[in-house]
């Protein structure tokens, strides 16, 4: 019978409610009323909260599990239970415990199975031991009473506690006899258990909104998403209870905006369908990571002492990797982006260079013509040329204003950058222009200084964008999708804060990602991230990995100060021009390293950055097409063609051994 | 309760370079940028001020206005309080474009009633001389929608801008104010009264 903990008392309240939103159901009343104690019990401490009914019950307390990372609670009646008898509930325990994400198990009592109308109540009840506690959140004053949420060390976070007839002071000056709390830097109303300064992370509990049967359904069929749906389900929960009092975070539902951006962006759900059975939500270790350098940047002595008599450059791996390392000089820039862009090719010598920006620059001027001879009268008639006009025209005046090549009034860098849009047009009718693209131009042709070279290389840079700019914006659907697969292995954690927060399709990243972090980095800068992108080194989609750094760099911030939807909107747009890019880049090729050595990459990890491993097939369909447009350019396909990636053993770096052992060539289709 | 402070979400909409980020700009931080860049994807600012004795925090919500982006423009509509429609008084188009914003407006933020929303117009940039929009036909177009307060503003010279926000203020608990009189009902409340009983989680 009701197993309450013996030992001595320290702590006894009565009148500490936990709030509950179960009430909806049937009944009415939302707050369980329960008493509140502290145990000694042989040499541990309990903390033991259970409902006032719960002397009649006992059977389904819960109580957190050691080694578990998450919570679930299962939401199931002695009835069900009794229905589906003990190997039925094991089962599931089995089941839930290979996705790592256990915490309430159901202890056993001997007098469990007895129907009774407390249950829902009585569901609630927990108990822990004081070492398994990390922090204690408190709420701010003004509220009539004072409430207490506790956070225990695997990030189990605790119902609210509502201590309406008092006594949570006394709570914590009996808790002080046994462990140090501390108020955390990040946020006044946390205090931590023995100063770890660690944070009050928000993974969750709790499928109680969802019948276990259809539930465990879902969960057959696809563990992940049930899971990932559920957990942040119940998190929401919670954190409104621990929010409950901050109208900046509480009032508006964030989770209406995501379901919104999930409708718009439908191939935005938490994670890929594909992705099912149990590899993806197992943590998998990957390994340390190592320390990463960078070198200083390629000198034009270095990139001409790599070119042959007729202009050829060769070694280009060897090239591309020290440009991947270190960037460029400045002065290289002109002519080494061009091959970086896909412009020239690699293998061409000086005379067919010639000949190509001659022809090239016949091309660009046809397409400026087309536009330029458009008389106001046709213009009239022609909505999508007018409307491109009046966007380029006003966004012209809104891109890189302070830089010298754009600043002031008649700037000829401002007409140069308004005709390279307009012949855009004319070269993609159906794209147009759309915003973002000036961002993407501005610096190529600040390094060009010449209009002709310049378009040429934009467009080689908007083939690889194109698809973040048309109307369904499938680019950045898709890189959306693929940050999110590498975060969940990265930091499985934020990753569930995130979704916590309605956060979890990353839409805060948007911006980063439509202009390649032209907006985060200052002018100078970007010229670098983008040079060293453009190498295509050390893997594909190298900048979400950019992207996974930063956040990583972001996350303390974000969970210690629990912030919600907006915060964290508003955080990482605030980033900008804020970040360091030589840190970013050695931590984004860390990570790459790190990844490249770990033996049990998920395969749709391997997917997006490009990796295979020697016994699967080495094609992969992103890498070919990714050649293929970077040398459509070139009316020729190039006799010797330059591989995507470098092939096996081109560097002694073991780390690369994951890179494709096949090279994929334009040549395969052409 | 008047002293609890309110949180109220606000909405600029409008044309690409009618000045949406910069009348917020100015309102929030009294800054004019003539380098700002256009915004790409969406942005807020939070600003705290009193209106009639009310302590109001404005959550003011700045978006792309390019047709492309509307699918990831508009999720963001939803629970805004007041809806601020901009248009630059030099650019016509965008005026005509008014009509369009408002409809998108009330089809994705899902007004339950949108005879009675709360709709602010802004003209902006009249330290431009060269106009295309006349005051009349602005104050008529106003009229014709439904009785929508109108403000000329600059954001460059300041001229207008925190009466055209402030009146937004007015608007929302002006309707705030009237539903008070009525019977509970599930709309959502201005002032946020201390932890009921009656729901917290």
């Amino acid at each position: 019978m009701a197993a309450p903990v013996t030992g001595k008392v320290v702590y006894d309240q009565e009148g500490v409610f936990i709030h509950s939103s179960c009430g909806k159901l049937e009944d009415q009343d939302s707050l369980i009323p329960g008493t509140l104690r502290v145990v000694e019990k042989d040499m541990e401490v309990i903390v033991d909260w259970r409902p006032l009914e719960e002397t009649l019950d006992s059977s389904n307390i819960l109580c957190a599990v050691k080694d578990s990372s998450s919570v679930v609670e299962w939401n199931q009646s002695p009835k069900e239970r009794n229905n589906g008898g003990p190997e039925h509930q094991n089962s599931y325990e089995a089941e839930w415990d290979m996705i790592n994400a256990v915490s309430f198990k159901k202890r056993q009592f001997t007098n469990g199975g007895v129907q009774s109308p407390i249950n829902i109540q009585s569901k609630w009840s927990f108990l822990f031991s004081l070492t398994d506690l990390k922090s204690i959140k408190q709420n701010k004053e003004g509220m009539g009473w004072s409430y207490f949420v506790f956070c225990l060390k695997d990030d189990v976070i605790l119902p609210a506690l509502h201590f309406h007839q008092g006594g949570s002071e006394l709570l914590l000056e009996c808790l002080e006899k046994y462990v140090v709390l501390c108020e955390s830097e990040q946020d006044s109303r946390i205090l931590l258990v023995d100063c770890q300064n660690r944070s009050l992370s928000q993974s969750f509990e709790n499928l109680h909104e969802e019948p276990t049967d259809s539930l465990l359904q879902k969960f057959k069929k696809d563990p992940y998403t049930a899971t990932m749906v559920n957990f942040s389900k119940v998190t929401n929960f919670l954190v409104d209870t621990i929010r409950g009092t901050d109208p900046l975070t509480h009032r508006r539902p964030p989770q209406e905006i995501a379901d919104f951006l999930n409708d718009a962006m439908p191939d935005l759900k938490i994670n890929q369908q594909e992705e099912s059975g149990f590899e993806v939500i197992t943590r998998i270790d990957v390994g340390t990571r190592p320390e990463v350098h960078r070198r200083e940047p390629v000198s034009t002595a270095e990139w001409e002492s790599n070119m042959d008599s007729l202009g050829r450059i060769r070694n280009v791996d060897h090239l591309k990797h020290i440009i991947f390392k270190g960037g460029l000089c400045h002065a290289l820039r002109k002519e080494a982006w061009k091959y970086l862009l896909g412009y020239f090719p690699w293998d061409s010598t000086r005379e067919e260079r010639s000949q190509l920006q001659k022809r090239k620059a016949d091309e660009y001027f046809r397409m400026k013509l087309q536009w330029k001879s458009v008389s106001e009268e046709q213009e009239k008639r022609n909505s999508r040329l007018r409307d491109y006009r009046s966007l380029i025209e006003k966004d012209v005046n809104r891109t890189d204003r302070t830089n010298k090549f754009y600043e002031g009034q008649d700037n000829p860098g401002l007409i140069l950058l308004h005709d390279i849009l307009m012949t855009y047009c004319m070269y993609d009718f159906d794209l147009g222009y759309v915003q973002g693209m000036s961002d993407l131009l501005s610096p190529v042709l600040y390094v060009m200084e010449n209009e002709v070279d310049a378009f040429w290389c934009f467009v080689s840079y908007m083939d690889e964008m194109h698809q973040n700019f048309e109307e369904q914006m499938q680019g950045m659907k898709t890189q959306l999708v693929q940050l999110s697969t590498l975060l969940r292995l990265l930091d499985s954690s934020f990753c569930s804060y995130l979704e916590s927060q309605d956060s979890g399709y990353l839409y805060f990243c948007f911006r980063w990602l439509l202009i390649r972090f032209k907006r985060e980095f200052s002018f100078h800068d970007i010229l670098r991230v983008w040079e060293v992108m453009w190498t295509d080194l050390p893997c594909q989609n190298f900048h979400l990995l950019i992207c996974c750094a930063i956040l990583e760099s972001e996350k303390k911030k974000i969970m210690d100060g629990g912030f919600g939807f907006n915060e964290i909107l508003k955080h990482i747009n605030e980033l900008s021009m804020k970040l360091d890019v030589n840190d970013v880049l050695c931590k984004a090729e860390a990570i790459s390293l790190q990844m490249m050595k770990c033996k049990d990459l998920p395969p749709a990890v391997c997917e997006v950055l490009g990796l295979t491993d020697n016994t699967s097939a080495p094609a992969c369909d992103l890498a070919e097409d990714y050649v293929v447009r970077k040398h459509y350019q070139n009316s020729t396909p190039p006799n010797n063609p330059v591989p995507a990636l470098p092939p096996n053993g081109t560097r002694g770096n073991s780390s690369l051994k994951r890179l494709p052992n096949s090279v994929h060539t334009p040549t395969s289709a052409w | 309760m008047a002293s609890k402070s309110s949180l109220l979400k606000v909405i600029l909409l409008g044309d690409g370079g009618v000045g949406k980020s910069s009348l917020m700009n100015r309102y929030v931080t009294n800054k004019f940028d003539t380098q700002l860049f256009h915004t790409i994807g969406v942005e807020f600012l939070n600003k705290e001020l009193e209106v009639d004795n009310h302590m109001v925090t404005m959550q003011i919500w700045d978006t792309a206005g390019q047709e492309r982006f509307r699918s990831l423009r508009t999720p963001f509509y939803r629970g805004s309080d007041c809806c601020l429609l901009t248009f630059s008084v030099d650019d016509l188009q965008s005026f005509q474009n008014l009509t369009n914003w408002k409809k998108e407006f009330i089809y994705y933020a899902d007004v339950k009633d949108p005879e009675s929303f709360p709709f602010v117009v802004l003209g902006n940039k009249v330290d431009i001389s060269e106009r295309q929009v006349s005051t009349e036909e602005a104050h008529g177009w106003c009229r014709d929608s439904g009785n929508h307060p109108y403000f000329e503003t600059s954001a460059k010279d300041a001229t207008n801008v925190a009466a055209a926000f402030e009146e937004a203020v007015r608007r929302v608990l002006a309707i705030e104010d009237r539903s008070d009189q009525l019977i509970h009902n599930d709309t959502v409340h201005l002032h946020r009264k201390p932890k009921s009983s009656s729901s917290c989680c």
